[in-house]
């Protein structure tokens, strides 16, 4: 019985190093829940990344000089200007 | 009896102890076997367990226009791939309907293999979605990389493509294919019991993602010369051609295009004989637009200038065993009259007086007989035979564009010397390329090639359908016959070509045009120039260049025409060939001439009643 008669210089280090240990699990905790993010976010950039690729593709062939050329004659019935209708390029 | 029982419990005591020791011995055997004996095994499936390898894909790289538009890009495809034998013989019909194959054909495909079989590569996500929802067992989804370029055929020769694994197999995409193509990276993480990976990833290889290349062309140029080549190869029911649009100021390439195209997504369905990017690739006889270099040759030497004449023998002229025919036949005229009316017996006696080593370095110092360098595969250095090969025929012929081969990207960087006052500038098609250039010719020849280059676009010259309205133009057209297979020329076959320069005054663009076996005309001046024109009145506005109508007959405003007026209105008696020859040009007027020397008569007689597009007669003589 004697042996758990704790004095008050022998509690201060106990506790310091219950704190420290339970911080250390906190810590591992935090670090592991902040990997599951850094995860999603790296795919979600691979995706948007992607995305954007087939973005600049699509516009790339939306507006393809061609096809402008085609629209704005047939649907808008434009027609290119003679050079001397051209007063500020 | 105590006695006794003292020894039982003791030997109770030594067998429990003798058990307890037994049974450490073999835990210190098993740990041995396990730490010794077969912890590589151990170790490696424990960590097989615990760590994972990913593959992070690098893309290749984009290749963009000078505006930052995309030209080629890769984009994550999904294929259809199957375990051949994991799949049920009682789903192959459904999924041969799914993927649009007869069954035959599918159990062909899985018919006897055991692992690994594609299905359908590349195919519209949509489909595989649709395939994917069976869910039928040993079928399974793989992405792949799959290249596109939006232009299409408009930019197909120059950019090639990219074979279905990634690797590319023409054009920039060849040439270029290293730099393109990315490394992919492998990390590796541990994972908990869940799967999820923990957050002390290593890279085992760092992903290198494929560099991306910028090129000097522009998309709209492109796309414009495109459609102007396609259009005039139609009309003139050729075989083909090739357009080269330069900046000559520092080299750029702003469009290569040939015709007819091809389309790069779908090469397959091509034959590879259309996938050549002919702008570098094939060489063709320049003809007369070798004749500005000839001349060029004759001023450097000091021996000529500008107004000094030459006897064009009146359409025949014999060099060794061979006849040189002029198809405009003519008398005396000034060395702009000859590249005006494109006289092969003009330039033949330029030549033959220069010498074949000056001809030789001028034609090697613009560029012919070597690579420009410009960064694609396959390009040809052209033919030029070194000059002690030249004899008489030969340096009579070259003076005239036979004999020598170019292709057309080398006759848009010799052209491009008249442009940057006789700096001769490399072309370029990469931004990042460095800029190279050196003079070639002094400054005061190469403006008055260039002047009369400009002459030879007027009305009087061969190339006057070049001229789009409110612009000045310099250029020169040619026609050469096509060598045939025995080393002959062919009799009936063609290229039509136009080399010009845009505008005059402040040179924005060099083109050259080359139609390949035209039908209805063989002449560059109605085959070529009109696509020359056609390019440069959508171009020159869209760059900034503006048409100005006091522009249209500025030539007249050029240096040779800076002297006092010849006429002053009355009498055209007494004129020299060049001063009537101008005053018919600045009124518009057709000009005949007979004789050579002074004018003596002419007809009508009231020149000043006559209007535009008439028919002026005179008479020459010493």
């Amino acid at each position: 019985m004697e042996a758990l008669n704790l004095r008050p210089w022998m509690v201060l280090p106990l506790l310091v190093i219950a704190t420290l240990a339970g911080e250390q699990v906190w810590l591992s905790h935090l670090r592991y829940e902040m990997s599951l993010d850094s995860q999603r976010l790296m795919a979600e950039k691979e995706a948007i990344k992607l995305e954007s690729s087939k973005l600049r593709l699509e516009i790339a062939s939306l507006t393809r000089p061609d096809r402008l050329r085609e629209y704005a004659r047939s649907k808008l019935g434009m027609a290119p200007p003679r050079p001397m209708q051209v007063l500020r390029p | 009896m105590i006695n006794k029982e003292q020894i039982f419990i003791r030997r109770r005591i030594e067998f429990v102890a003798g058990l307890m020791a037994l049974g450490l011995l073999l835990l210190v055997v098993r740990a041995v076997d396990l730490q010794w004996l077969q912890s590589d095994r151990l170790s490696t499936m424990a960590e097989k367990q615990r760590y994972r390898e990913y593959v992070t894909l690098a893309p290749r790289g984009p290749i963009l226009d000078r505006k930052g538009r995309v030209l080629a890009e890769s984009v994550e495809i999904p294929s259809i791939a199957a375990i051949a034998d994991e799949v049920p013989e009682a789903r192959i019909n459904e999924l041969a309907k799914a993927l649009g194959y007869s069954p035959r054909r599918l159990q062909k495909k899985l018919h006897g293999r055991k692992g690994f079989v594609w299905l359908a590569r590349q195919v519209d996500p949509v489909q595989a979605e649709k395939i994917m929802a069976l869910d039928i067992a040993g079928v399974r989804m793989e992405k792949e990389w799959r290249r596109y370029q939006p232009l299409g055929p408009v930019t197909g020769h120059l950019l090639g493509f990219v074979g279905i694994d990634g690797k590319g197999l023409e054009g920039i995409e060849r040439r270029w294919n290293s730099q393109l193509s990315g490394e992919p990276g492998v990390r590796q993480v541990r994972r908990d019991a869940r799967g999820h990976s923990l957050p002390d990833g290593v890279w085992l290889r760092e992903p290198t993602p494929g560099k991306g290349f910028t090129l000097t062309l522009d998309a709209t140029i492109q796309s414009i010369a495109y459609a102007a080549l396609a259009e005039g190869v139609h009309e003139q029911q050729a075989k083909g051609g090739s357009v080269v649009v330069m900046r000559p100021a520092d080299g750029a390439i702003l469009a290569m295009v040939n015709w007819p195209g091809y389309n790069p997504n779908d090469f397959r369905h091509y034959n590879p004989s259309e996938w050549r990017n002919r702008a570098i690739t094939d060489v063709f006889e320049p003809g007369s637009t070798m004749k500005p270099f000839t001349i060029a040759a004759a001023l450097e030497s000091g021996r000529w200038q500008p107004d000094s004449q030459v006897f064009c023998e009146n359409g025949a002229f014999r060099v060794a065993d061979y006849t040189i025919h002029d198809d405009h036949k003519a008398g005396w005229l000034d060395i702009s009259g000859i590249l005006a009316h494109s006289s092969n017996i003009g330039s033949a006696k330029l030549a033959m007086d220069v010498g074949s080593t000056p001809m030789f370095d001028m034609l090697s110092n613009v560029g012919f007989g070597n690579r420009s360098g410009i960064g694609l595969s396959g390009e040809s250095p052209g033919i030029v035979l070194p000059p002690e090969r030249w004899g008489p025929v030969e340096t009579a012929n070259i003076a005239f564009g036979q004999g020598i081969a170019v292709t057309p990207l080398q006759l848009a960087a010799a052209f491009s010397v008249f442009a940057n006052k006789g700096e001769f500038v490399a072309p370029r098609l990469f931004s990042d390329q460095v800029e190279q250039r050196r003079r070639v010719m002094p400054e005061k020849i190469a403006s008055e090639v260039l002047t009369m280059l400009e002459y030879a676009t007027s009305e009087d010259g061969t190339g006057k359908y070049a001229v789009p309205e409110g612009y000045r133009i310099g250029g020169k057209t040619g026609t050469a016959q096509k060598p045939n297979a025995r080393g002959g020329y062919s009799k009936g076959r063609y290229m039509a070509v136009f080399a010009g320069i845009a505008p005059v005054n402040d040179p924005q663009l060099v083109i050259v045009v080359v139609v390949d076996e035209p039908e209805k005309s063989i002449y560059g001046g109605q085959v070529a120039a009109p696509i020359f024109r056609h390019i440069a009145e959508s171009t020159l506005p869209y760059l900034g260049v503006s048409a100005r109508v006091d522009e249209q007959a500025g030539w007249r405003n050029m240096a040779i025409a800076a002297e006092a007026p010849a006429l002053n209105g009355e009498s055209l008696v007494g004129l020299s060939m060049r001063e009537v020859r101008r005053y018919a040009a600045s009124r518009g007027l057709r000009l005949s001439v007979h004789g050579s020397g002074w004018v003596r008569r002419y007809k009508p007689s009231m020149p000043l009643a006559l209007h535009e597009g008439d028919v002026l007669e005179v008479w020459l003589n010493d």
